[in-house]
């Protein structure tokens, strides 16, 4: 089943449209990698998941259970992150979790070990300052471990690593990646590295709509163009190559790609085989993340 | 409930971090303190300026102080005390707005109408214990130079200013959940205060309107029997919880 499922969902913000007609299905376990531009509509889309915003039509639900905008029960399944999040910073860490917990109705117990061991998974264990002081890189592990604190179905991060150093992202995505076991993962983002490292699907918005959706290796697939790149050993031997098939276009070094609407593969490798010609690779180029992401925001 | 009861928590704690507790308990000591002192001093004061008086024309008999002189100082200056309590206080949900910190709370579950009784509990916590402190401040100073039984009414005068205070702290929360921005708050308030007080200049309907529970003076020197004040009690406490109820339906439906 589906964790959250968006379905023909419009939203208006006076004469703007943002959202035209939205559809997402996240499944269960996955990490869903919502990729956008820019003001493409992700932030919206997140938080009429939320009932924080009231969307004009359509309809949410999160795991079988209607989204409502306002008093929203549907909240206590879902962990949030907001791109900036904002904390009470009168409080320490563990207070803040501990208000948290309490608000959620957990038993005291069960959120006294639940705190300790999230304020270790995001290394803020022995920290006694209060929130005023911290870092943007701490606050958004905080946001994490508040969003995670009464074990979500689903957590929403809303470009969680966007505004992080090296050091920072990749701690972010370790969190994220380790935490898949126990829930589903949706987070909007257009780092496109972020996505290839952690992400199971992916979803691309583009001008309020989902452009291309589903597993990320499918995509790929789905997408995977047939062009082939070789390598040979010496500039002479390419140029043998690039006689007997015009079509070839050379690249960098003794590189050359190739087309298989021009050449078949077979035909290329025989002709390698009759001359002898020494060949250091022969592959087919998988598109990137960024060619997809092109392709989708038209650029 | 617990969550109800965690929220309240984390205003009490936010209000006594920020050092809003010891502001609103320094000036409502103060104001306390000065209601007899300015009583005490006045013959004093008038013993001074008495040659620039008798210049003007003006002469000084023997002035003497009693209680009543400072009660009347108490209703003079608890406006002044309620309008600083305004100012520390109006802040309490326009901050939040603006910082963004309910999304998290509300993300969670909080049930929305919570936050409303939560922040509404504590400021009229704030300004009970405020209030009566400045009250047993004149009070006890009061009783220990003067004697506090030639002021009728007493008690009810008092509990009546108390009662528009209350009213006060629910058009705050009211123009809390209507606007976004700390002006727009004083700005309601203001306004509502003020039409009130044009209402209460028309003789037919000055007794209705809750401005009229400010006239302690009256009561005390028994010029206005405690009957006078009934309707004015009455419209107060329904305005009250009624505002208090549009109040918290707003809030329900807006957007954060």
């Amino acid at each position: 089943m589906d964790m959250l499922h968006i379905s023909d969902l419009h939203k208006r913000f006076g004469d703007r449209e943002v959202l035209r007609g939205l559809n997402l299905s996240v499944p269960e376990h996955s990490i869903y990698g919502f990729i956008g531009k820019n003001g493409s509509g992700k932030t919206t889309t997140m938080k009429t998941v939320l009932g924080l915003l009231k969307g004009d039509s359509g309809k949410i639900t999160v795991n079988g259970e209607r989204v409502v905008y306002g008093q929203t029960a549907t909240n206590r399944l879902i962990g949030y992150l907001p791109d900036v999040p904002e904390f009470y910073s009168f409080m320490t860490a563990s207070e803040f979790l501990r208000f948290c917990g309490e608000i959620t109705g957990m038993k005291r117990k069960e959120s006294e070990t639940r705190i300790e061991e999230l304020l270790s998974l995001v290394g803020l264990g022995c920290e006694p300052h209060r929130i005023k002081g911290f870092s943007r890189g701490m606050k958004q592990r905080l946001g994490i471990a508040q969003a995670l604190l009464n074990r979500p179905k689903l957590l929403i991060c809303d470009e969680p690593t966007s505004a992080l150093d090296p050091v920072g992202r990749k701690e972010i995505l370790d969190i994220l990646l380790a935490v898949r076991e126990q829930t589903t993962v949706l987070f909007s983002t257009h780092v496109l590295s972020d996505v290839e490292r952690i992400c199971t699907d992916v979803a691309f918005l583009k001008d309020g709509v989902t452009d291309m959706q589903g597993r990320l290796s499918e995509i790929k697939t789905k997408y995977r163009g047939k062009d082939y790149r070789l390598e040979t050993e010496t500039d002479s031997e390419l140029r043998l190559i690039t006689q007997a098939f015009p079509h070839v276009t050379i690249g960098e070094g003794n590189r050359a790609t190739f087309c298989e609407s021009d050449y078949t593969v077979s035909d290329v490798l025989h002709f390698v085989a009759d001359r002898g010609i020494g060949i250091l690779k022969i592959e087919r180029l998988e598109p990137t993340l960024e060619d997809l992401f092109m392709e989708v925001t038209g650029r | 409930m617990k969550s109800l009861l965690s929220f309240t928590k984390k205003e009490l704690l936010e209000q006594l971090r920020s050092g809003k507790i010891l502001l609103v308990g320094i000036l409502f000591t103060v104001f306390g303190i000065m209601n007899p002192a300015i009583a005490k001093l006045t013959p004093w004061l008038l013993e001074t300026l008495k040659d620039s008086l008798a210049e003007s024309g003006m002469s000084v008999t023997e002035i003497t102080v009693t209680a009543m002189d400072s009660w009347v100082q108490f209703f003079k200056n608890i406006p002044m005390g309620l309008i600083a309590f305004i100012l520390i206080q109006c802040s309490i949900f326009t901050k939040e707005y603006s910082s963004g910190t309910l999304v998290l709370a509300l993300t969670k579950g909080l049930p929305r109408v919570q936050v409303v009784v939560a922040k509404a509990t504590v400021l009229m916590a704030l300004w009970s214990v405020g209030y009566w402190l400045c009250f047993g401040i004149t009070y006890a100073y009061n009783a220990y130079y003067w004697d506090n039984s030639i002021a009728q009414n007493l008690l009810f005068s008092t509990l009546c200013w108390w009662i528009f205070g209350g009213f006060i702290i629910c058009l705050i929360t009211l123009f809390s959940t209507c606007f976004r921005s700390t002006s727009g708050v004083l700005l309601g308030i203001g306004g509502t205060v003020f039409a009130l007080y044009l209402l209460g200049l028309l003789p037919k309907v000055s007794r209705f309107v809750p401005t009229a529970l400010t006239d302690g003076t009256s009561l005390i020197y028994g010029v206005k029997k405690s009957e006078d004040f009934l309707p004015a009690l009455i419209i107060t406490a329904a305005i009250g919880f009624f505002t208090l109820f549009v109040g918290a339906s707003v809030f329900n439906k807006k957007r954060l």
